[in-house]
């Protein structure tokens, strides 16, 4: 037993020497990028969708010859949508890991307490689509984050563009809003009501449900029902908008549902069912765009992973690309990377094409898709510089 | 839409009837909270879903999920609690606990952290009245409760087993005395309450179509809540409370609006009940 016990512990440091040697040895050779998802846990769909299209953006920046000759390393964290986790990982980016950039793969909840300390560390972040408004702004010295950039949209961004097209494109005049109750739900129903009502509907009813945990909306549907609303906004994430979708249909709802990207998973599909058919949302990926460079990543995506690739997934991507296009601009310094990410113009994004960064808030087009044949197809897409332009913080 | 609205609050409060039936009985025999009860709930939805998938069945799956969770926690009584008996009633309910942590935990080892769909079709068909519906699912709960409830008055109150049943949870000891095998009678308890939590697992895995590893989750403590609310180990108590509870949560939801979590409503409940009528709903001071 004691001799075990010796050799357990001497193995042990050999291991732990043996990470130090090869991890100061491959630093020479490679640009390390830091990302974290929330790969287990109640949102691993989404986490492993992120991971997966980050990787594939690796392998083809170090297929085609990486970074000026350099490979990229990317550093994966699990951060089990937690933020206690997500706080250690930033730690271990700038400490250990020695990163040069970091991708957000996660959500509003872990990516938003990783920012600040980025911030204080001059470390570059692009979040993929995390949507809290604190994650590019710092709330207590009411300034912007310089050093983080957001892909994804705003919440209330998201909300305005498909309040836009419910009332402009569907003719909504009564609306009714079911929502989950956390910073996500309230900032797209914001902006939603805020739009729709300045458009001129009027919104019957407003109803928030508890997240996580409830399953069963009926008692809230049935009240919708009772309006007989034009359509229905629905914000929430793939699980609870699979139920909303689906129990709205067994107590025979014929209003229009209208949701936004948390919908935007294959999981809704499959968990949804027959019941998806013909539901709209706001989201950030156009299956339908023509471009190649959409086109091969869905095809590159399905083939290596097995199934379709979502809106988190692409985000991210997108987020990883626009690090790697700064680096390649201006080398491995962070600060020279966020001034080159400052100045990022028309950028040609997987997700869209980004015309600029404002107080770190992406400005692109809102997609809306609509769910036929069980798949996310396109509907239309939301240009107005007057509803996709961040509102300036102050 | 006050019909709808009263559909959907008996068609949970069923639910949760048959989940808090299982636990008051065991409480009224053998004075144990059965924490691990909420397991054996998720457990039933579980085999249920798996066997969905094999044989493509909903009534078959729901009779395999059923006889799953009451081998299951037929197990868990035999293994688990009976060694315990002597010991102060702590030490079951710690067991409990653990082991309802536990399964969670093989839930998503086994099957994966992800939410999985339940899509059996039952072929009951929906049931409109004007604006009124009662759903498929819904039809499918009331039905399985009340033949539940029918099966389950009756067996208590005409069978030999179930008067045996009865008298241990008034007095074991005297019961035994009277040549009665409280041991078999506490395994037919065991085995009726968890078949019954299984049923209440295929119910909600098909009434919600998500299966999912913490599903037991708020049903653990909420379960706990409405036998309180019943009065500890009275039946007919339970299943009142059951239905007042998915009643009320319903309404303040759906009818006044509050924006009150639908979680609490039974705490709260059960905090009025142990302020006025300590003793339960039905229960005699």
């Amino acid at each position: 037993m004691r001799r075990l016990r010796g050799l357990a512990i001497f193995l042990g440091v050999a291991l732990a020497f043996s990470f130090f040697w090869f991890g100061e040895g491959k630093a020479q050779e490679t640009i390390k990028i830091g990302f974290f998802a929330p790969i287990t846990g109640p949102a691993a769909a989404d986490g492993m969708s992120a991971k997966n299209a980050v990787e594939l953006g690796v392998k083809e920046v170090n297929e085609a010859g990486g970074i000026k000759g350099k490979k990229v390393e990317l550093i994966v964290y699990d951060d089990r949508l937690k933020a206690e986790e997500a706080v250690a990982i930033a730690n271990k980016l700038i400490e250990k890991d020695k990163v040069v950039g970091v991708v957000s793969g996660s959500y509003s909840g872990p990516t938003r307490v990783t920012a600040p300390i980025f911030q204080k560390a001059g470390m570059p972040m692009v979040a993929g689509y995390a949507v809290h408004p604190d994650v590019t702004w710092d709330p207590v010295q009411k300034k912007p984050n310089d050093f983080i950039f957001r892909n994804g949209f705003l919440g209330e961004v998201e909300g305005a563009a498909a309040a836009e097209f419910a009332v402009k494109n569907l003719k909504a005049k009564k609306i009714s809003i079911i929502s989950m109750d956390n910073d996500f739900g309230r900032a797209i129903s914001a902006g939603f009501a805020a739009r729709a009502e300045k458009l001129g509907s009027t919104i019957l009813t407003k109803q928030m449900y508890k997240f996580p945990g409830e399953k069963d909306f009926r008692p809230y549907l049935t009240r919708i029902k009772e309006g007989n609303p034009d359509v229905i906004f629905a914000a929430g994430y793939y699980n609870e908008a699979a139920s909303i979708v689906r129990q709205a249909k067994e107590l025979g709802i014929k209003s229009q549902i209208l949701g936004e990207e948390g919908f935007d998973s294959p999981k809704f599909l499959e968990i949804a069912g027959s019941s998806a058919e013909g539901v709209i949302i706001a989201t950030n990926l156009d299956r339908d765009d023509p471009r190649p460079l959409v086109q091969n990543f869905l095809k590159n995506f399905k083939k290596t992973y097995g199934e379709d690739a979502d809106m988190v997934g692409a985000s991210s991507y997108d987020a990883f690309m626009i690090l790697v296009k700064a680096i390649e601009k201006a080398g491995t310094d962070p600060k020279a990377i966020q001034k080159a990410l400052m100045e990022t113009k028309n950028y040609n994004g997987l997700t869209g094409k980004i015309s600029r960064f404002v107080q770190g808030e992406v400005v692109k087009p809102v997609q809306i898709q609509v769910v036929k044949g069980g798949k996310f197809r396109r509907m239309a897409v939301i240009d107005n510089p007057e509803v996709i332009t961040p509102p300036l913080k102050q | 839409m006050l019909w709808q609205q009263l559909a959907n609050g008996i068609a949970i409060g069923s639910v949760y009837a048959l989940i808090s039936l299982g636990l008051t009985m065991v409480y009224g025999i053998l004075k144990i909270l059965h924490v691990a009860h909420a397991g054996i709930y998720a457990l039933g939805a579980y085999i249920g879903l798996f066997s969905f998938r094999l044989v493509g069945d909903f009534w078959v799956s729901l009779f395999i999920g059923m006889a799953g969770s009451a081998l299951t926690g037929y197990l868990v009584e035999r293994f688990l609690y009976a060694p315990l008996l002597h010991l102060p009633r702590i030490a079951p309910l710690i067991v409990s606990i653990g082991l309802f942590t536990a399964m969670e935990e093989a839930f998503r080892i086994v099957a994966g952290p992800h939410t999985i769909a339940y899509n059996a079709t039952v072929g009951l068909g929906d049931l409109s009245i004007g604006p009124f519906r009662l759903t498929e699912t819904q039809i499918l709960i009331l039905l399985v409760t009340f033949g539940t409830l029918i099966f389950l008055w009756t067996f208590l109150t005409k069978s030999r087993t179930g008067l045996a049943m009865r008298a241990c949870a008034q007095d074991a000891e005297t019961t035994s005395s009277f040549g009665v095998n409280v041991k078999a009678i506490i395994a037919v308890n065991f085995l009726i309450g968890s078949a019954m939590a299984g049923a209440a697992g295929v119910l909600i895995g098909v009434y919600d179509n998500q299966v999912w590893p913490t599903m037991g989750s708020i049903p653990a403590y909420k379960a706990l809540a409405i036998v309180v609310l019943g009065g500890l180990g009275n039946i007919p108590g339970t299943v009142l409370a059951s239905i007042i509870v998915g009643l009320v949560e319903t309404f303040f939801i759906g009818v006044l609006a509050i924006p009150f979590p639908r979680d609490a409503v039974a705490f709260v409940a059960m905090i009025l009940v142990l302020m006025f009528r300590p003793y339960g709903l039905l229960g005699k001071a």
